[in-house]
């Protein structure tokens, strides 16, 4: 089957066609991916006004773009999904909209789908896991360990209670001047800098529990530079080396309690997945930990992550496979666009049809 | 021309399908008032015009959809559905402002008027048009402004209208989709595309405080 995604809820506008077969195999027909860094770089941050104002601007040149680039017309997929949450109110509700009224003009079910749900299920896409895996999801909006069972069978075994990963490393870029998106700024100037000069806390490391906390780590970043202001450039090295450290090393003490707190669970990977993800330190740090518990460690690859499209395609394709055929999709016509939207509150395909 | 209307710009969810040639045939009108929600009640709406029309989506030759001023959120519902539905359906789409969707609604009543909306904040969207020649650009003025922009024997039309003294205004709201429909049919694609009509910029300030002194 081919289904046709559309991802709003943050930065990216983005559109893909995701090809499912019988026996599970996907493989990415098309995936376009209209980033707004620009639009947004000025403020350091994502701006959801402005964001909301691009996707809207953007969204049906980058549909057709998806279409055509698959080779495909719209009369041709077999279904339409669109990210309904968790995410930036503004743009979930532009992508969802779109989708509706693609889905009802063309006569096509349409799948609502959770945002989370596409990363933890983009191992599948890329390598056709197999169920129980442990996913790391780390990007700019969430940070989560997550049992994965199964389609709509999701354990989340611990969050963030403050700020996100990847939050915390854009915050950090902005306070040494790195510009924005700060990830991958940040991790370039770690590579030069020392990390043990400036002693930064790990929060929650240590602790029982799987949960996060990045804010205490970026106020004390903020007022170690603030004592050795002004900042020279070795300064700031050392700063983001010290950050990236710190960072790293929380996730993977909250990544070694979430592997214990599951030890009758036997993972056939660890899946890491989001943004933050395709950080070398991270991947690193994350591949010695499988490597400890003799398991594989799956990293999508760069474009998938990062917010795409293919991975919500690909989430209604994994569902539409296990749904009765025949089975009534006009349900979603009038799902809502959801701020917040856990993960382990999504249910099975079964019991949503 | 079959000519679906949407208006997702204001506190109703509305859609109209009509159609124009040497007479006017409305296929279909529904009005809902709502505060908010335009975007789950817009498909089901879509869906239930349809069927009762009897007629199918794909016989629709051009939408037209109100792109505001209004609502940040709702006008981008309705902008954000006719652009989609303009790409399953290979139509054009065409943008109507909320002012030429109240001229038509006010039929052949004659020029000199205005149209002031409320914008909060003590501040109006406001489109003059003149006995003659071509109506002012669209602005967003404060309250006190628009007192002053306004020549004092001009009719005022919309949301604003007691905002400013005068007592017109109820007859227009809420929007008519069909009159929305018809400004469709007469505009051209290409000039008036399905593009939003904000008239104010998002509230966001660049931020150049947060960084530490460099050397």
């Amino acid at each position: 089957m081919n289904v046709l995604g559309i991802e709003t809820s943050c930065d990216e506008t983005a559109a893909a066609v995701v090809h499912r077969d019988a026996n599970g195999a996907g493989e990415i027909r098309s995936s376009v991916v209209l980033s707004q860094i620009e639009e947004h770089s000025a403020f350091g941050g994502v701006v959801p006004e402005i964001a909301a104002r691009a996707h809207v601007e953007a969204l049906d040149r980058i549909i057709a773009a998806a279409l055509h680039d698959a080779g495909l017309e719209l009369a041709e997929v077999d279904a339409i999904a669109a990210t309904a949450g968790p995410g930036l109110i503004g743009g979930l509700i532009v992508g969802l909209t779109s989708a509706k009224a693609l889905a009802w003009a063309a006569g096509k079910p349409l799948f609502a789908i959770n945002h989370l749900e596409g990363h933890a299920l983009t191992a599948r896409l890329t390598d056709q896991l197999a169920f129980p895996y442990l996913l790391l999801l780390v990007s700019g909006g969430h940070t989560q360990l997550v049992a994965v069972h199964g389609v709509g069978h999701y354990e989340r075994l611990g969050t963030t209670i403050d700020d996100a990963a990847g939050e915390a490393f854009d915050k950090t870029a902005k306070l040494l001047g790195l510009g924005y998106p700060g990830g991958p700024r940040v991790e370039q100037r770690a590579r030069s800098g020392n990390p043990e000069r400036f002693t930064l806390p790990r929060p929650l490391a240590g602790r029982p529990g799987a949960d996060f906390s990045f804010a205490g780590l970026k106020t004390a970043v903020r007022l170690a530079a603030e004592a050795a202001s002004p900042l020279s450039k070795v300064d700031v090295d050392d700063l983001a080396a010290g950050f990236q450290k710190a960072a790293v090393d929380c996730l993977v003490d909250r990544t070694r309690n979430a592997l214990a707190m599951s030890a009758g669970t036997r993972f056939t990977a660890l899946v890491a997945a989001g943004g933050v993800a395709a950080n070398k330190a991270v991947a690193n740090a994350l591949q010695a930990i499988a490597d400890d518990h003799g398991l594989p460690l799956v990293l999508p690859p760069l474009e998938l992550c990062g917010d795409n499209a293919a991975m919500i395609a690909w989430a209604a394709a994994e569902r539409m496979s296990l749904m009765p055929s025949g089975a009534d999709r006009a349900g979603d016509a009038d799902h809502p666009a959801l701020a917040r939207w856990p993960l382990d509150s999504l249910k099975p395909p079964q019991a949503a049809a | 021309m079959r000519v679906l209307a949407i208006d997702t710009t204001g506190p109703a969810c509305s859609i109209a399908l009509a159609d124009f040639g040497e007479s006017e045939s409305v296929r279909g009108c529904i009005v809902e008032l709502m505060q908010r929600g335009h975007a789950e009640a817009l498909v089901p709406m879509l869906d239930r015009l349809f069927v009762e029309a009897g007629v199918a989506a794909k016989s629709v030759e051009r939408i037209a959809v109100t792109v505001g001023p209004g609502s940040f959120t709702g006008l981008r519902v309705g902008v954000s559905a006719a652009r989609a539905l303009a790409l399953a359906l290979d139509v054009p789409a065409v943008g109507v402002s909320v002012f030429e969707a109240i001229r038509e609604s006010l039929g052949d009543q004659a020029p000199p008027f205005a149209v002031a909306l409320d914008a909060r904040r003590d501040e109006i969207y406001l489109q003059d048009f003149p006995a003659a020649g071509q109506a002012a650009k669209p602005v967003v003025v404060s309250l006190q402004d628009a007192a002053g922009m306004i020549p004092p024997d001009c009719h005022i039309v919309g949301t604003a209208a007691a905002l400013l003294g005068k007592d017109r205004g109820l007859e227009v709201f809420p929007l008519d989709p069909v009159a929305v429909a018809r400004a469709g049919s007469r505009l051209d694609p290409a000039l008036s595309p399905p593009r939003p009509l904000y008239l104010r910029k998002p509230d966001a300030k660049p931020q150049a405080h947060a960084r530490i002194a460099r050397v």
